[in-house]
């Protein structure tokens, strides 16, 4: 489109009155602060965000802007806002991000917001106060309780172990009890009845000692028992009591809300029985849903004033109104006729509030990893619980010393005034000044995509490079971060210290990603050339229709594909598993379901089986492209000199695609090495982080374990030197053979 | 060394049919050219012999071996490829040793069977090279080598000259013809070049549309062309045709045609099939024609020679072609390279043999031996 030069002058003239407006706009705005409306952000969906929107229609202050955001997106968006200073005045998490928020600077004191110790529950208070400082107004607690199937039951057992002893006398197929068995959060209701809190005051690994040891072994027992499912996940948990499988479940008010559509369903809902055993009531973890301020918002009266009313008495009682939502006041009465908050209200009084220390973060790993290891019974709760607490260490060790910084600046400054010498030199060959004159149109062509792939690529990979240097927060204060020369290389090389080969240690997990890449190679080119083979025969029907067929694999995002596997792989509900008992019933076999991720070998057989399945179309359609470079009077020239169809494809077929694959086994090999998406979503690394590979190995280390940065980068790092050397390799040895070639063929010629 | 033998052969694909009965019979230690136009089946006679196409009906002997339900692997052949069909990924000793590697022979006897064929052929110094670092030319003597170290019983060749240019042509055609004695080996070869048929053939089997219109020795069929067809592929430029009907003239024979004609015909070995008021072709060679005024013989015959108005004339120093029209058909005629010839001249010509066909079926009038 070309536009008169005056249309160009006029529109120009009009965007700087444009952009004069809107900053004249802006600030007025910053200087009448009273103007501004506070912002507020928030997860609810429903019922609670109409309770929400009520709320704030009868608050008396400034307008207030609500932003509901997705639930785990919040915490991301919160710290990713707060870098830039773009965050809300007032937000509504759950008390146990506190530690990181705190960490990140993302929250600032309460102040006013919070009324007093007297006005909420206990838990309540413990959960949002740390000594003198109230980081949070608190709302509404949320724990597990003990949800009871009606039809199933007349009268509930007085302990736990009641509950066990039912199996066998119930309907077959149904479950005495069904909870997350694998899954810390539950597990920790039974451990509370010990007394035992996961995280020590001291910030240390609490799921330890007896207590944990007993809680593990009655969990174990209960299993064993056949009493409960040793894998189920909240959806088992949900469908299983759904269809009337489990007696009872123990689950949160968020099951309740989910059971809204099951009409049939006849059930209530208990306070969580006693553990026989500890001669105590199981306590639950409670999380308690708070306002939070941000550190703008904390300055500001009106934000406090928000946070205040959010969690004042009328708030409550019209969240307990239109949503159900049990309050943390102490001053606010439940509901008579509401049997349900009654229950929750009961629960949370006698709830552990979950640890709010920003150690929290590194328990949940090692503890969930431990509890499955003993629920798969492959090992005694006395060991997996050491491993556990071994884990947890290793994340919390104290960052390595500060370095100094010089040698790196020095380095890096030699290498530059190498470059500049080099640059020079070539500038004083030859006509240089000539030359870059004539080149200046050819680098006026190319500036915008130098830019691009330099801010896009470059710049990003510096980065990341250079992350790998520091250890700390690197996104919180600066005083958080230290710069740590190479000791996240050396921690990685030399396993942390500990044994060379011990699971998780670097070198095995390389031996796992080698494996892992070398066997996908292996299948992606056997299944890919053989399909692409019998799709090039010409006698071969319907070949388009099959070809569509095949590429879908290639076609689905791969992400969805790796969660269908799972589900495939599902023991209970899993394709796998329907098709073992087919053949049961069929054959009269007897065969057991497998359970796929209870075992390195299984396990690692279900992330290949997916990836296989991802990426044999790539080779198939590479190959269908090289194979129409066979010349087919070749082909028949070797039919004539006496090779079988066999031969003709090992010693005449293949050897002619082979040049056209090769890019392509390279190509596949790096994206194999570093196929994140299956590996975490089919197998997580189950069992015991033994099926991870490189990359999710460094995933882990950023996001799981305490934000290791640093620690991330160096392994990303070391994945890049890798697979840069192995390109680099095989271009060395491509070209090695063709100068064989060529100074083969300089001999010929002389001779 | 075998002889070939093929009775009644057919080859169908879906519903075109290809080869429509066909049978020849090549005599151990021959060299047998399968000469035709385009779409004639003579492609397909060969990969019928090779093995590479199944025929439809009708039978294949090598010697007194049935081969035709066997596999090209079983048939004891070698063949070269119009395309020479090198394995691009294996070195020119590799390419020729291939077969002989596939039936185990020991690794001495290949080396050695490589050394004489490439020794035989120029390619010693190219032994190592790939098939894509050589030139056209010698592309196409490794494939020859590659046919010759399985000393085969019989080799099949497909038009293997077509790619190569005129001067490596005629080279090359000469080096397949002495290899072929030297092997003292039975050959089949198709080409649509007739020059090669000649020059290479102790025995040609012309085809068109499905079927063997003539075999026998070149010159034969040269000489005597069985039908209309074969006379017009065989011989460059190609034989003149010209319409007419057959009179008797006094106690002899001519031919009347367009624009008052009037050749006399020497009625010998046509005596049988003569029939005045007879419609049929007449035939003759552009090499068969001389200027009347220098032809005593037929100057006995006739009053006149046949006029023939001159458009072009093509002079190539050995000879020159005058194109014109002859009794209302287009006609070349082969002169002297001194002969006067002017564009728009009407010369009279003299016929020094003819050829006389069925207007209906295109056969040779000419009587059986």
């Amino acid at each position: 489109m070309t536009r008169a030069p005056s249309e160009v002058r006029r529109a120009g003239l009009f965007r700087a009155l444009f952009f004069g407006a809107i900053a004249l706009i802006s600030l007025l705005f910053s200087t009448g602060a009273h103007a501004e409306p506070l912002k507020l952000w928030h997860a609810y969906r429903g019922d609670e965000e109409k309770a929400l929107l009520e709320i704030l229609k009868a608050f008396k202050g400034p307008k207030v802007e609500a932003l509901a955001l997705p639930a785990d997106a919040l915490d991301s968006k919160l710290a990713s806002a707060s870098l830039v200073g773009e965050g809300p005045d007032v937000f509504i998490a759950e008390h146990h991000h506190l530690g990181e928020y705190r960490a990140r600077g993302i929250v600032g004191p309460a102040g006013d917001a919070f009324e007093g110790d007297a006005a909420f529950i206990a838990p309540a208070v413990r959960a949002v106060r740390d000594g003198d400082t109230v980081w949070g107004a608190p709302l509404s607690p949320k724990c597990m309780a003990l949800f009871v199937n009606d039809a199933l039951v007349q009268k509930t057992p007085p302990d736990l172990e009641g509950i066990g002893e039912l199996a066998g006398k119930l309907p077959a197929g149904v479950f005495p009890l069904v909870y997350e068995a694998r899954n810390t959060y539950a597990h920790a209701a039974i451990f509370g009845a010990f007394g035992g809190e996961l995280l020590t005051k001291d910030d240390q690994f609490g799921l330890a000692g007896e207590g944990a040891e007993k809680s593990l072994a009655i969990a174990r027992g209960l299993i064993e028992k056949g009493a409960v499912p040793d894998d189920a996940n909240y959806n088992i948990v949900k469908e299983l009591f759904k269809a009337g499988k489990a007696a009872f479940v123990i689950s949160g008010p968020w099951l309740a809300a989910d059971l809204s559509d099951a009409k049939d369903l006849r059930y209530h809902i208990e306070v969580l029985p006693h553990v026989r055993a500890a001669g105590q009531p199981m306590r639950p973890l409670i999380t308690v849903e708070s306002a939070m301020l941000t550190k703008d918002g904390a300055a500001k009266p009106e934000a406090r004033a928000l946070a205040r009313w959010l969690a004042g008495r009328e708030a409550s009682e019209v969240r307990a109104r239109l949503a159900r939502t049990l309050t943390a006041r102490a001053d606010v009465p439940i509901p008579e006729d509401d049997a349900m908050l009654r229950v929750f209200a009961a629960q949370s009084k006698v709830a552990i509030p979950m640890p709010s220390s920003r150690a929290m973060q590194a328990v949940w790993d090692p503890a969930n990893r431990a509890i499955s290891k003993v629920m798969r019974g492959d090992a005694p709760p006395d060991v997996a619980l050491a491993e556990a607490k071994r884990r947890f260490d290793l994340v919390r060790r104290p960052p390595p010393p500060e370095a100094s910084s010089t040698p790196f600046v020095i380095a890096i400054g030699v290498v530059l005034l190498a470059l500049a010498l080099m640059w020079v030199r070539g500038a004083r060959r030859g006509d240089f000044a000539g030359e870059m004159k004539r080149s200046l149109p050819a680098y006026a062509y190319v500036t915008h995509s130098v830019i691009a792939v330099g801010l896009l690529v470059i710049a990003p990979l510096a980065v990341g490079a250079a992350t790998s240097l520091f250890a700390g927060n690197l996104f919180g204060d600066a005083s958080e971060r230290k710069f740590v020369g190479l000791a996240n290389f050396i921690d990685i090389l030399t396993a942390q210290g500990g044994e060379l080969l011990t699971t998780g240690s670097f070198y095995v997990v390389l031996l796992v990603t080698l494996l892992w890449t070398v066997l996908n190679l292996f299948f992606h080119v056997t299944i890919g050339v053989t399909l692409a083979l019998l799709l090039s025969k010409p006698v071969l029907k319907l070949k388009a229709v099959y070809r569509v067929l095949l590429i879908v694999p290639w076609a689905v995002p791969s992400y969805i594909t790796a969660l269908v596997w799972k589900g495939m792989f599902d023991r209970q509900f899993g394709a796998v598993t329907g098709l073992i008992l087919g053949i049961n019933d069929l054959l009269g076999f007897h065969m057991e379901p497998i359970s796929w991720f209870a075992r390195f070998s299984t396990a690692f057989t279900a992330n290949v089986s997916t990836n296989v399945w991802l990426g044999f179309p790539f080779m198939m359609v590479v190959t269908l492209g090289a194979l129409t470079g066979v010349p087919q009077d070749v082909l028949e020239a070797a039919e004539v000199d006496g090779a079988t169809r066999w031969q003709r494809l090992w010693r005449v077929t293949l050897p002619i695609i082979r040049p056209t694959l090769a890019p392509s086994v390279t190509l596949g090999g790096i994206w194999t090495f570093n196929m994140f998406n299956v590996v975490f979503l089919v197998s997580g690394g189950d069992p015991d982080g033994t099926t991870d590979i490189l990359v999710s190995e460094a995933y882990r280390w950023a996001f799981t374990r305490e934000a290791k940065y640093g620690y991330a980068a160096a392994y990303s790092v070391l994945i890049f030197l890798m697979l840069f050397g192995f390109t680099r390799w095989d271009e060395w040895r491509k070209r090695r053979a063709e100068d064989r070639d060529r100074a083969l063929r300089a001999k010929e010629a002389t001779a | 060394m075998a002889s070939v033998t093929v009775r009644d052969l057919h080859k169908k694909f879906g519903d075109t049919h290809i080869l429509k009965g066909v049978s020849i019979e090549v005599p151990k230690g021959h060299f047998a050219v399968l000469v035709g136009p385009s779409g004639c089946g003579k492609s397909t006679l060969l990969r019928l012999l090779a093995g590479l196409e199944e025929a439809t009906s009708g039978t294949i002997h090598f010697d007194d071996r049935d081969v035709t339900q066997l596999a090209p692997r079983d048939r004891d052949i070698a063949m070269v490829f119009q395309s020479y069909a090198l394995y691009p990924h294996l070195s020119v000793r590799e390419n020729m040793a291939f077969g002989l590697k596939l039936r185990k022979t020991p690794e001495a006897e290949i080396a050695a069977r490589v050394k004489q064929a490439s020794g035989m052929l120029g390619l010693d110094h190219l032994l190592d090279r790939l098939p894509k670092q050589l030139s056209g030319g010698q592309r196409q003597r490794v494939a020859m080598g590659r046919a010759i170290v399985r000393r085969p019983s019989l080799f099949l060749f497909d038009e293997p000259l077509s790619n190569l240019d005129a001067a490596l042509r005629s080279q090359v055609r000469v080096e397949i013809r002495k290899v072929h004695d030297d092997l003292e080996a039975t050959s089949v070869y198709v080409t649509h070049d007739q020059v090669e048929a000649m020059t290479l053939a102790d025995v040609i089997f012309v085809l068109n549309k499905g079927v063997v219109e003539q075999a026998g020795h070149p010159l034969e069929v040269y000489a005597r062309p069985a039908t209309r067809f074969v006379a017009s592929f065989l011989g460059s430029p190609s034989m003149n045709f010209v319409d007419v009907e057959l009179a008797r003239d006094g106690g002899g024979w001519i031919a009347l045609g367009k624009d008052e004609l009037k050749i006399p015909i020497d009625p010998e070995g046509f005596e049988k099939q003569l029939a005045p008021g007879k419609q049929v072709t007449l035939g003759v060679r552009p090499h068969e024609i001389e200027l009347f005024s220098q032809s005593p013989t037929y100057r006995t015959a006739s009053e006149s020679g046949a006029p023939l108005t001159v458009s072009i004339v093509e002079a190539l120093g050995t000879e020159s072609f005058a194109h014109g029209k002859l009794g209302g058909s287009p006609f070349v005629a082969r002169l002297d390279p001194d002969a006067q010839v002017k564009k728009g001249e009407t010369i009279e010509l003299a016929f020094k043999g003819i050829h006389l066909f069925d207007k209906e079926s295109g056969r040779s009038l000419r009587d059986e031996p």
